[in-house]
């Protein structure tokens, strides 16, 4: 984004009242749009518990082109997410109808107060689990006839509990992936704990991920606190925790190109990360580097997709969301962005070694060790991101 | 015979200038003003709603929430000193190009002048990341310095922490400093000068006691145009700044765009707004731009 700059010459009476207005606006920058990818996904959270990697199944779409099908198609979604290749299966098969993006959202809440206040109108959005319940308790969210989508099929039973709630299916998943501790092994021999996130002996060496959810859920992790039930004295605690993470290590990460440049470049050791960046560094080859299975379990993170309540364009949103399922579109997605599908056979197909180590396909149970956050209040959610401000403030100023 | 038409009504000087400024009031009204009081109407607002303009209970709560974090004082009071830094620094390296510009360039100040604003072709974000590429463990200035032996590890010291920040934006803002100051040196008459060498006044009593003075006012205004908005400064400390140069406004950035919570993030805008006002009316009361002008 560009900043905002007078070429004029105002003098100083004049300049006062404008100048001191922006500053309450920001600086000289104004907001950042992060990066030409999907590099941001993920709030640590799902309602369901997927207790299995997808398998095989033995479904088939339909992939037949039907020019038939005309109209103008809206979609809210992430900076990255409009790329063609992440609807390539209905682009083709549905020529002739015009899909408008708006991929300018930036963050969950981006997403959330978009559709909640009102000034996003698209058809279809994409909010990522932790934030689902608000949508159906807010009545922003339709409730998806699956029996409509023909790729419906492909799609674990474990994976499509994930958008249902209160027994209905709101969403459909889409993408997904892991958090966990990403390591250099030339540093560091061995993490088995996501306790090392927070550990002093690698002071300087720590790039944690920017979000306060994030960080109470590995310190919940670490202490055996329950997630859904944090108390203002674990909170406090955590705050405590993280202010001395932060205080004693240069930088946090925004998107996950920082991460993988700050362990190339060697100022990174640890770093809390999703196997994307995992993936990514595998590719590189630049630095040696494992990602942990840790005693308490890895988290994991899943996207879906939600029709808007007011939307009369519900068959074309409905073909939109079953060709999201498709085969082509999901192969893009894991191969391009390291990102997993919720469709069953592309993830069991995958054949790339450095993408089944990412995701550590041959491991069949590590959806069972994995931990799948339970959704939150909106209470929760906003003392969590309070807390993660705190103590950067706190940090900031030590 | 000379017929005379009626009295126009109204000066049309008066008529001119309103012709000229009514699109830019609006324009301000649209874009700025109106932002500005929705910003305060959100700080009292319980959450946010999509009916932002309908009628609702105020509540103070957010204003409660926000002032009772003692390290955001903290950091607004650093912010604030961070940018009077930044402002000093600038100004005082801006002020001699802007002399250069006025007095010494001649026919080429023009060229001087677009080549200043060159850096402006360019992203912002294109430019403070290249800091970070110069100031990087990879970048220019570490890969000099193990490369020639120097040192054995990259310093860690260059990048990530306050005084980056503050380097990076005394350099973002030096060019925007030079134009308030170089817009009042080319007003000053040049026989100001030739008088002052009449009554022997040596170049730097001429600078001193002419060209000084009736420049204040530029001075001023350079520096305050500096100072307001690097208090509340988020994108550099975002990509140069690491944990150790947060400013007040990456708080208000966290409020707005990771969490759903706007009322916090503009109550926490409309107190830093309210004590920058309070700052810059007291820097006005103290250096008195009217008294400079009349110096």
């Amino acid at each position: 984004m560009h900043p905002r700059r007078h070429l004029t010459t105002p003098p100083a009476a004049a300049v006062l009242a404008i100048a001191a207005i922006v500053a309450a606006c920001g600086g000289p920058g104004t907001s950042l749009s992060p990066t030409s990818g999907p590099t941001n996904p993920p709030a640590t959270a799902t309602a369901g518990t997927p207790s299995t990697a997808p398998t095989e199944t033995a479904c088939e779409g339909d992939t037949t082109a039907d020019p038939s099908v005309t109209g103008e198609l809206s979609v809210f979604d992430w900076s990255g997410y409009d790329a063609e290749i992440f609807w390539q299966d209905f682009k083709n098969k549905y020529a002739n109808v015009k899909v408008t993006f708006d991929a300018t959202g930036a963050s969950d809440a981006d997403i959330y107060n978009g559709i909640s206040t009102g000034t996003h109108t698209e058809d279809v959005f994409h909010p990522y689990t932790g934030w689902l319940q608000f949508y159906v308790d807010e009545g922003l969210v339709q409730e998806i006839d699956t029996t409509k989508l023909k790729n419906w099929c492909k799609v674990p039973d474990s994976f499509k509990q994930v958008g249902q709630i209160n027994g209905k299916q709101y969403f459909i998943p889409w993408d997904w992936g892991f958090s966990s501790v990403l390591y250099r092994t030339d540093k560091i021999p061995n993490i088995d704990s996501w306790a090392s996130l927070l550990d002093p002996q690698y002071n300087g060496h720590v790039v944690m991920w920017d979000d306060g959810p994030g960080a109470v859920t590995v310190s919940s992790y670490v202490h055996g606190w329950d997630e859904t039930a944090i108390t203002d004295d674990q909170l406090a605690q955590s705050k405590a925790e993280w202010t001395e993470v932060l205080k004693n290590n240069p930088t946090r990460w925004l998107a996950e190109p920082e991460l993988v440049d700050s362990f190339e470049n060697g100022d990174g050791w640890l770093a809390y990360a999703w196997q994307g960046s995992y993936a990514t560094l595998l590719n590189d080859g630049k630095v040696p580097v494992a990602y942990s299975d840790p005693t308490e379990g890895r988290n994991s993170w899943i996207g879906v997709y939600g029709i808007r309540t007011g939307s009369t364009n519900t068959d074309l949103a409905l073909r939109f969301l079953d060709e999201k399922l498709g085969d082509l579109t999901g192969q893009n997605l894991v191969e391009n962005y390291y990102y997993g599908t919720a469709n069953a056979d592309v993830m069991a197909g995958i054949t790339d070694e450095t993408l089944k180590t990412a995701f550590s396909v041959n491991d069949p149970s590590i959806l069972q060790k994995t931990n799948f956050t339970p959704n939150l209040t909106k209470d929760q959610r906003e003392a969590w991101i309070a807390m993660w401000s705190e103590a950067k403030a706190e940090a900031g100023v030590q | 015979m000379i017929r005379r038409g009626p009295r126009p009504r109204t000066d049309p000087r008066r008529a001119t200038f309103l012709g000229l400024s009514i699109p830019t009031a609006l324009i301000l009204l649209a874009f700025l003003l109106a932002p500005l009081a929705l910003t305060v109407s959100m700080s009292f607002h319980e959450k946010l709603t999509s009916d932002i303009l309908g009628p609702f209970e105020p509540t103070l709560q957010h204003y409660q929430r926000a002032t009772s974090v003692a390290s955001y004082w903290q950091l607004l009071w650093t912010s604030g000193v961070m940018a009077f830094v930044v402002a000093l620094v600038a100004t005082l390296f801006a002020y001699p190009v802007a002399y250069f510009l006025a007095f010494r360039a001649g026919s080429r100040a023009g060229l001087y002048l677009i080549l200043l604003l060159v850096p402006f072709w360019t992203s912002y974000l294109l430019r403070v990341m290249a800091w970070k590429l110069l100031l990087g463990s990879n970048g220019v200035i570490n890969s000099l310095l193990v490369g020639t032996g120097v040192i054995d590890e990259p310093l860690t010291a260059l990048l990530y922490n306050r005084t980056t920040v503050v380097i990076t934006l005394i350099y973002v803002w030096i060019p925007f400093a030079t134009l308030p100051i170089l817009a009042v040196l080319g007003r000053i008459d040049a026989r100001l000068h030739d008088a002052a060498a009449d009554l022997y006044a040596s170049p730097f009593e001429q600078f001193r006691r002419v060209t000084l003075p009736l420049s204040l006012p530029g001075i001023a205004a350079a520096f305050l145009m500096v100072f307001i908005p690097t208090v509340g400064e988020y994108v550099t400390p975002l990509l140069v700044g690491g944990n150790a140069g947060i400013m007040y406004g990456n708080v208000i950035e966290d409020y707005f765009s990771k969490s759903a919570n706007w009322p916090l993030g503009s109550a926490l805008s409309v107190i830093m707004l309210g004590i920058t006002l309070v700052l810059v009316v007291i820097g006005v009361r103290i250096v008195q731009p009217r008294r400079l002008l009349r110096t």
